[in-house]
């Protein structure tokens, strides 16, 4: 069906929230007479409806990805709710006590090995890569190489990303990249950054920070990152009783 | 975070900041769903995750400006309304389906829903438009955002750039929408014969 260039325009704006008070007349007189009009406006109804579609199918798809990639430890937590505080509790100093038994025992592994054992590099929760989409931009390119493992390129775009404007979900990511290639000393500057130039995220930094430590070789301030985890957070205390298990 | 600054960061912000909304109130909102509905986990989970689309989408709209209540308050009532829907149609709590609650809640008007095969052949439509097309028409007509932050994220020459590209990107897809009108009603008069 071909419709004038004209009544695309006003349809258009129509869509767009940008009709002034004259054309919405005008646009309701045609939309009430004209069938042909009412037909083309039925149409980029359904167009827009379709972009708003996909674009809430893609964040549905997001959530769903969070959920999935959400702590073990939260999980069990909400597949069998604890309600009585007692058992809180119990969990919480049993985690602490963990920790502080990590604290007082000297490392058996290397901590080279336990840094291997227990590196899992943080998923880009950030901007997932829709699948099949291709990255239009540096940013969308930047995550999109974290997201298929090529973290040379991740970490390259990533930091001149963040040499205009820093973001801790980036960071977090640059972080992770420099530690999988092995420059150790630059992600100990991303995790400290991110520790302490930002509020959200700061859990992730100090585990990283503490597994950053671990692999060079610095184990006193690793124990000490990872008491202030132990103190502050269960999700790393279960992490370190694992962490215990390895060493003993 | 308060309240105005999670309208404020859901409003300017992407993905991330849906993301920092859906943990904060995860917990506490899956246990009472679960709870007040005798339904699975990942029966709540579901409905949080349509719950938080909502939150979303009622703020990027403009329809959500300022609480009156708790960001919390405002959650709860979004879920309690879409589990009593649910009960309402169903007569006993069964599993949503999320994507037929999102068109049905977000993207249809009760009054006035879109005709169902028109919308397929758009969504058809939608599918072949490409890159960067794609990602333009979805910031502006679902993430709502402006043209000038059109053009800064997708690194656009200038803000009337960015508008022009947009206008021809929904050319280009009312083009293809209208090559799917053509296609399917030759195949239906095809089969007619």
């Amino acid at each position: 069906m071909n419709h004038s260039e004209k009544d695309i325009a006003l349809v258009e704006k129509y869509f767009d929230a940008e009709l002034s008070d004259s054309e919405m007349n005008h646009f309701t007189m045609r939309l009430e007479s004209d069938q042909n009009f009412k037909t083309l406006v039925e149409h980029e109804k359904a167009i827009v409806g379709a972009i708003r579609h996909q674009g809430l199918t893609e964040n549905l798809q997001y959530l769903e990805a969070l959920e999935a990639n959400l702590g073990d430890s939260k999980r069990v937590q909400l597949q069998a709710p604890i309600k009585k505080w007692y058992y809180v509790a119990a969990a919480v100093t049993i985690g602490v006590l963990i920790v502080g038994k990590v604290l007082l025992n000297s490392f058996n592994e290397t901590p080279d090995k336990l840094f291997e054992a227990y590196f899992t590099p943080y998923p880009n929760m950030f901007e997932p890569t829709v699948r099949g989409n291709s990255a239009v931009n540096k940013r969308a390119q930047a995550f999109q190489a974290y997201d298929q493992g090529d973290y040379q390129n991740a970490a390259i775009l990533f930091t001149e990303l963040l040499s205009t404007k820093k973001e801790p979900g980036m960071l977090l990511l640059l972080g992770n990249a420099n530690l999988i290639l092995g420059n150790v000393e630059t992600a100990k500057a991303n995790f400290t950054v991110l520790n302490k130039d930002f509020d959200e995220l700061d859990i992730q930094s100090k585990w990283y920070l503490s597994l950053c430590y671990l692999k060079s070789g610095d184990i006193e301030r690793a124990r000490t990152m990872l008491k202030e985890l132990g103190k502050t957070e269960i999700t790393y205390a279960n992490k370190a009783k694992e962490l215990l298990d390895k060493v003993d | 975070m308060n309240q105005e600054d999670i309208i404020h960061k859901i409003r300017t912000g992407g993905q991330r900041e849906l993301a920092l909304v859906y943990e904060e109130y995860r917990e506490e909102f899956l246990h009472w769903v679960a709870k007040e509905y005798n339904c699975s986990m990942d029966d709540s989970k579901d409905l949080y995750q349509v719950t938080i689309l909502i939150f979303y989408d009622n703020i990027r709209q403009g329809k959500l400006e300022h609480l009156v209540s708790s960001v919390k308050t405002y959650l709860f009532g979004i879920g309690k309304n879409i589990a009593k829907e649910n009960l309402r149609k169903e007569k006993r709590y069964v599993p949503i389906s999320k994507e037929k609650w999102l068109k049905e809640s977000l993207i249809d008007e009760p009054s006035d829903p879109i005709d169902e095969e028109s919308f397929l052949r758009a969504k058809s439509a939608l599918s072949k438009l490409g890159q960067p097309c794609q990602r333009l028409v979805e910031m502006f007509y679902y993430e709502k955002k402006s043209i000038p932050e059109i053009t800064e994220a997708l690194q656009y020459k200038n803000p009337e750039t960015a508008k022009n590209q947009k206008c021809k990107c929904m050319a280009r897809l009312r083009k293809l929408f209208e090559q799917e009108v053509v296609q399917n009603s030759t195949v239906i008069n095809h089969e007619s014969f």
